[in-house]
């Protein structure tokens, strides 16, 4: 079957590559032929800032297709494309695309590429290069071309290519795809020659768009998946630890049922949203008590499982386990099955006694149906009394929280218990989602799950998979965009030090119209660094005073509100006074239900 | 007599002024306890009226006694800190004791409508 070939590429007397349209209006470029393989998976959406070796893709992208599935998205920096894909996909829950300009997008892009390998996001990186030094006309192609590109960010992807025809991109694209979606999904790139793309092809009828055909994800292994149901189902108090486990509402459904079954507490570490908050045997706050007293573990896709059953005292890195002897430990995740070696995202090692190398949402009706299977009556009435014990310590805690709440109500700057309450008295009645609380919900005191709703599993959607900052705004923007379609309230809790490092997002919101209301955690401070170097200075002996150089954010304090309606963004703010809250957080949602961006300005205590 | 009298009243006055001072040195001192919480980083983990986050516990409005708090954080187990004296003096404590205790206590959770609402969960 004949192709398209690198000498029916238009070049001008030069050699350089002809810029502008074809020589006839017929013409059907390479970059037409990759569209055509990107609808074909219905991609909707491409994230991307311009440059010139990615151009044939622009192009085709806007105007052969049309800018429809995939619909081109305006980025201010390739760090926010690659954190508005991060957010799409676990809103959507299917990949989107970045598409990046050589070496310099290709840097630019890798922070948040690692924060989604860290989080097992799938996405689609495409890289423009010119590989061929015949092809570069300027300094700068040279500067910003590579022999291998894809080498920048090899650490974290799990696989790359550089197709050098048509046909070998149709089938990259595919095989591209299929390994990002199969657990673990991670990010892959493609490295996209710049000429490949601006080939005029002599007959397109030869290309033919390959068909996609998705892999079934691995189930553990039915024997020890059998012996893990017997130590289950004996123990005395069994405690299930979620982290990355619910990767669809399904992983949730799922999970309630075995926990339901053995009537065994949840500790949620939330990297998805994996159990119910207002479900009896989510027990999260009761993590540490549950597990000193468990005698059966089951880790489901916890990354760091040594690090649940040890504690760690930072000062002189000593540790002790959090664990009683003998208990039994079980494990079901794909840690084992793919790891790369440089970051060390693998974390300590963890001896345990079954480790299930499988797929946790896809081995989970598998461990259900066994646990049933040796479920006995007698069992199934002792385990059913251990229900209102459960009840009980759910209500006692969600009690305690509440209680904790009406502290520093009245304070200002305003308590982050008063902010995320004042919030959650807005949205609650709209089907809402908290696309971001940026690297941690730590920074908000963990409020929003003490005290909110979190009963389907789009409601949360984790946090920045490698805690690297810069991702929470554009992560944000991201899932807001995917939430549109999706009928849902879009709702971020953003911190001030996260935001400068990609504010641009916001433009992005304001351009394409994403409803998105951002409440700004504003400390004022990068907190978690000012109380871990008091720490430090504490350490030393050598007093705190000057533990907020360089980490306050002050001097002159930031106007998030102005550089929100700098770039079209409605907002208000700064908030001192808790008692303007609400009518503020009312404007603003009503801004986001009419289709805009919003964003409110509060600043508040430090956690 | 009058240079007497005057030198008397010097004298006296002057004791009296020390002693004051003296006694405004060992009174611990809400003011001063409030600019030590917040220069010691007190208020990043403990909200800056103590009302605790989940960094930090609450301090108020059932403030423990400064020999309780100094007993805590001179070791401080745990993610907090320790606080050597070098770093925080018995004194201090003791003023960010006093000032903890000025603080009102929060409205009770029932009149506060958002929360009220919410529960207790069953």
């Amino acid at each position: 079957m004949p192709l398209a070939t690198e000498s029916s590429t238009r070049k001008d007397q030069s050699g350089q590559l002809a810029a502008g349209p074809s020589s006839t209006a017929a013409s059907v470029y390479g970059s037409d032929f990759m569209v055509d393989v990107m609808k074909s998976l219905d991609l909707e959406f491409v994230f991307c800032n311009p440059g010139s070796s990615i151009l044939g893709l622009h192009e085709s992208i806007t105007v052969y297709g049309g800018n429809s599935r995939p619909e081109l998205i305006t980025c201010m920096h390739e760090e926010s494309a690659a954190a508005m894909a991060n957010g799409y996909y676990k809103a959507a829950l299917k990949p989107a695309a970045i598409m990046c300009h050589g070496t310099i997008g290709m840097q630019h892009a890798a922070m948040n590429l690692y924060n989604a390998w860290c989080d097992r996001v799938p996405l689609i990186a495409i890289f423009g290069n010119i590989i061929d030094a015949a092809d570069r006309a300027h300094a700068r192609d040279w500067r910003q071309s590579a022999q291998d590109p894809a080498a920048m960010v090899r650490d974290f992807t799990k696989w790359d290519d550089q197709p050098m025809s048509l046909r070998a991109f149709g089938e990259s694209m595919m095989r591209g795809w299929k390994i990002a979606t199969t657990p673990p999904m991670e990010p892959v790139a493609l490295v996209v020659n710049s000429p490949l793309q601006e080939m005029v092809v002599e007959d397109p009828n030869s290309l033919v768009v390959p068909r996609y055909s998705p892999s079934i994800p691995p189930q553990g292994d039915s024997g020890a998946v059998r012996e893990a149901a017997r130590l289950l189902v004996q123990a005395d108090n069994p405690v299930i630890i979620a982290d990355r486990l619910a990767r669809t509402p399904n992983g949730m459904r799922l999970l309630v049922e075995l926990a339901e079954t053995l009537n065994a507490p949840v500790i949620d570490l939330g990297g998805r949203q994996n159990m119910p908050t207002t479900h009896y045997l989510y027990q999260t706050r009761q993590g540490g008590h549950l597990i000193a007293e468990a005698d059966v573990i089951l880790g489901l896709e916890v990354t760091d499982f040594w690090g649940e059953i040890n504690q760690v005292n930072r000062a002189d890195m000593t540790f002790s386990p959090r664990i009683r002897a003998g208990t039994k430990l079980i494990t079901i995740s794909l840690n084992d099955l793919y790891m790369k070696s440089n970051n060390q995202d693998f974390q300590r090692y963890a001896p345990v006694d079954i480790s299930v190398a499988g797929d946790g949402e896809t081995t989970l009706p598998a461990l259900i149906e066994a646990v049933k299977a040796v479920l006995g009556d007698r069992r199934k009435r002792v385990l059913a009394q251990k229900a209102d014990h459960f009840r009980k310590m759910h209500a006692a805690s969600f009690e305690a929280s509440r209680q904790l709440a009406a502290n520093g109500w009245t304070a200002s700057p305003v308590s982050t218990a008063r902010m995320c309450m004042e919030l959650y008295e807005q949205i609650k009645d709209e089907d809402w989602a908290l696309v971001s609380v940026g690297a941690s919900e730590m920074f908000v005191s963990q409020w929003p799950h003490r005290l909110w709703a979190f009963d389907e599993h789009y409601r949360y959607l984790g946090i920045a998979g490698a805690g690297g900052v810069g991702y929470g705004l554009p992560a944000a923007v991201g899932a807001a965009l995917a939430n549109k379609a999706l009928g849902r309230f879009s709702v971020s809790i953003q911190c001030d030090g996260d935001f400068m490092y990609a504010n641009g997002a916001l433009w992005t919101a304001a351009h394409h119209r994403v409803p998105l209301l951002t409440v700004m955690h504003n400390n004022r401070a990068y907190a978690q660094e000012t109380m871990l170097l008091q720490g430090t200075a504490n350490r030393r002996r050598r007093g705190v005073d000057r533990s907020g150089i360089g980490t306050a954010i002050r001097n002159p304090d930031i106007d998030y509100a102005k550089l929100a309606e700098g770039m079209g963004v409605w907002s208000a703010g700064p908030i001192e006074s808790p008692d303007d809250l609400a009518p503020a957080l009312a404007e603003a949602v009503r801004v986001v239900k009419s289709g805009f961006p919003a964003l409110v300005d509060v600043v508040t205590q430090m956690r | 007599m009058n240079a007497k009298v005057m030198a008397c009243a010097l004298l006296i006055l002057g004791l009296f002024g020390g002693l004051v001072a003296m006694a405004q040195e060992v009174s611990p001192s809400p003011r001063r306890g409030q600019q030590t919480f917040m220069r010691v980083g007190c208020h990043l983990c403990h909200g800056t009226n103590g009302q605790g986050s989940g960094a930090g516990s609450a301090l108020t409005p059932n403030t423990p006694s400064p020999e309780a708090i100094a007993s805590f954080i001179r070791t401080a187990p745990g993610r907090m800190p320790a606080y050597p004296k070098e770093v925080l003096s018995d004194g201090e404590i003791a003023d960010i004791v006093a000032f903890l205790r000025t603080v009102p206590p929060p409205p009770s959770v029932d009149s506060i409508r958002i929360l009220r609402i919410l529960g207790p969960r069953k």
